[in-house]
């Protein structure tokens, strides 16, 4: 089993809204800890709707572990809700 | 009949071990090493799908996990997350259908293209470049797809199972025997250990006995149905597969979690699941006259109950009264459940009933618990027996069909 942890974290977030395939890219988030996480790969962005509101989930790292950072489209906010580093 | 001459105009696209490299592509870390994608965190999990560096190393789909961990050490085991390949799904059909309007996804992973009304199209293989590199470059650097080109369906599907991961492989009238050379009987879509026994029954063993088989044979001797000339006619690259399928029932099943629960306990996931499927029945737009529940025990029994009614139907309450009294009668033990709806007809209203009042009632009811679960999200409102199920029967990938992506 993996050594996922999940998490309902409310993350401060630099991010560049664009043009492209991929209009919002995630650069930087701080942790409620203050750690700051540089964005080094977006894996993947997908939508989901819960209800009607739409939430974007960036699967991202920083090239030490996987984060999944949630932006809700109708709050304007960011969460952590993931976290995994996959030490065997 | 010889083999069909024509130039190739289908192309078939499978992405490649799809829910791993979803997963490999979404989690970078994960890259590069042998990942499997379970169902339930618990150890004796079958596996859904392996990445290829997992497969690598002996390990299968439907495989227990502590098996397959066995086989391939720090091996990472991570929940399926349907949301996600349903978004892949999403891309990879808008990408096919930029192609031509006769796309048909056939599963969660894999795509028909017909070019057959297209005139004067690029060259398919270019095409089919363009697909693996779009892939990359809309959904991610980590995907890979195999993509098979051939003069109808099954030969297309076939030569996108050549050479994986990521091949590209044209199969035509002048390499279609070569081809079948290197295959086995079970290689062939359709084609399983079943059907494999009972082609061996009449001495034919490999793909090219099978090519060679004549058309009377394998109509008479073979099948005893029209399937024998299907077979003839398809292995030689003419069109059999171009029909669409009709809905005949919508289910849902569940393992259980654990082999011990109540009776009482095992009723209220039943219930979970009617709610499922009454959904995705009402979002097929369709009515239901029959229930069919089964359930497996420990000991490798299989129990069913069924019902069929005059009325139709299409409530999560409906379907649960039905299958509850068919479940009182279950056997102990029980380590998987179903239910299913059959005897499905159109849901449109125009058939009057003596009973119109009280269908029209149900319809108001279930009309408007479905409109708050739209805007609220699902299962906003559900039955109180269900309020603890949701933790254990999650939403899970619909495998074979595309219905309900």
């Amino acid at each position: 089993m993996n050594d996922e942890l999940f998490l309902n974290e409310r993350i401060k977030v630099l991010a560049v809204f664009g043009g492209g395939l991929n209009p919002c890219r995630p650069l930087r988030f701080r942790r409620i800890n203050g750690r700051e996480v540089d964005i080094t790969e977006i894996g993947l962005r997908h939508p989901n709707m819960k209800g009607k509101r739409m939430v974007h989930i960036f699967d991202v790292t920083d090239g030490q572990a996987d984060y999944r950072l949630e932006f809700d489209a109708q709050q304007l906010t960011w969460h952590l809700t993931r976290e995994a580093d996959h030490e065997i | 009949m010889k083999y069909n001459p024509e130039e190739p105009q289908v192309i078939h696209v499978d992405l490649n071990s799809a829910f791993a490299s979803i997963e490999q592509q979404s989690r970078p870390l994960l890259r590069g090493r042998p990942v499997a994608v379970i169902n339930r965190r618990v150890e004796n999990t079958a596996i859904v799908t392996a990445s290829y560096e997992a497969k690598a190393r002996g390990v299968k789909v439907g495989m227990r996990f502590a098996e397959a961990a066995r086989l391939a050490p720090g091996l990472v085991a991570i929940e399926s997350d349907p949301l996600k390949y349903r978004f892949v799904y999403k891309k990879l059909m808008a990408i096919l259908n930029d192609y031509s309007s006769d796309v048909v996804m056939k599963s969660i992973d894999e795509g028909v293209i017909d070019f057959h009304h297209i005139p004067n199209h690029r060259p398919l293989i270019e095409i089919g470049y363009e697909i693996k590199q779009r892939l990359r470059d809309e959904v991610g650097s980590a995907m890979r797809c195999n993509v098979g080109i051939g003069p109808n369906r099954f030969l297309a599907k076939t030569a996108a199972g050549l050479h994986k991961p990521d091949g590209l492989d044209v199969i035509t009238a002048d390499n279609l025997r070569a081809t079948y050379e290197t295959m086995k009987l079970t290689d062939l879509t359709g084609i399983a250990e079943h059907m494999q026994q009972r082609l061996n029954a009449v001495g034919i063993d490999t793909p090219i006995q099978f090519l060679d088989a004549s058309a009377v044979a394998l109509q008479k001797v073979m099948f005893k149905s029209i399937c024998g000339g299907q077979w003839y006619e398809r292995l030689r690259g003419f069109e059999v597969d171009n029909y669409k399928t009709v809905t005949k029932r919508v289910g849902r099943q569940y393992v259980l979690e654990d082999r011990n629960l109540t009776h009482a306990e095992i009723a209220s996931r039943l219930h979970h699941l009617c709610e499922s499927v009454g959904s995705r029945l009402r979002g097929q737009h369709k009515l239901a006259r029959g229930v069919y529940v089964y359930a497996k025990t420990i000991h490798h029994q299989y129990w069913h109950g069924s019902q069929m009614c005059q009325l139709p139907f299409y409530s999560d309450q409906t379907i649960n009264s039905i299958a509850q009294q068919l479940f009182f009668k279950a056997p102990g033990l029980i380590k998987e459940i179903g239910v299913h709806c059959y005897g499905l007809v159109d849901d449109d209203d125009s058939q009057m009933s003596l009973f119109g009042d009280i269908l029209a009632r149900e319809h108001q009811l279930v009309d408007a618990i479905d409109g708050i679960n739209q805007r609220f999200g699902d299962r906003t409102v559900h039955s109180a027996s269900t309020l603890d199920t949701g933790e254990f029967v999650k939403s899970k990938i619909p495998f074979g069909s595309t219905r309900y992506l």
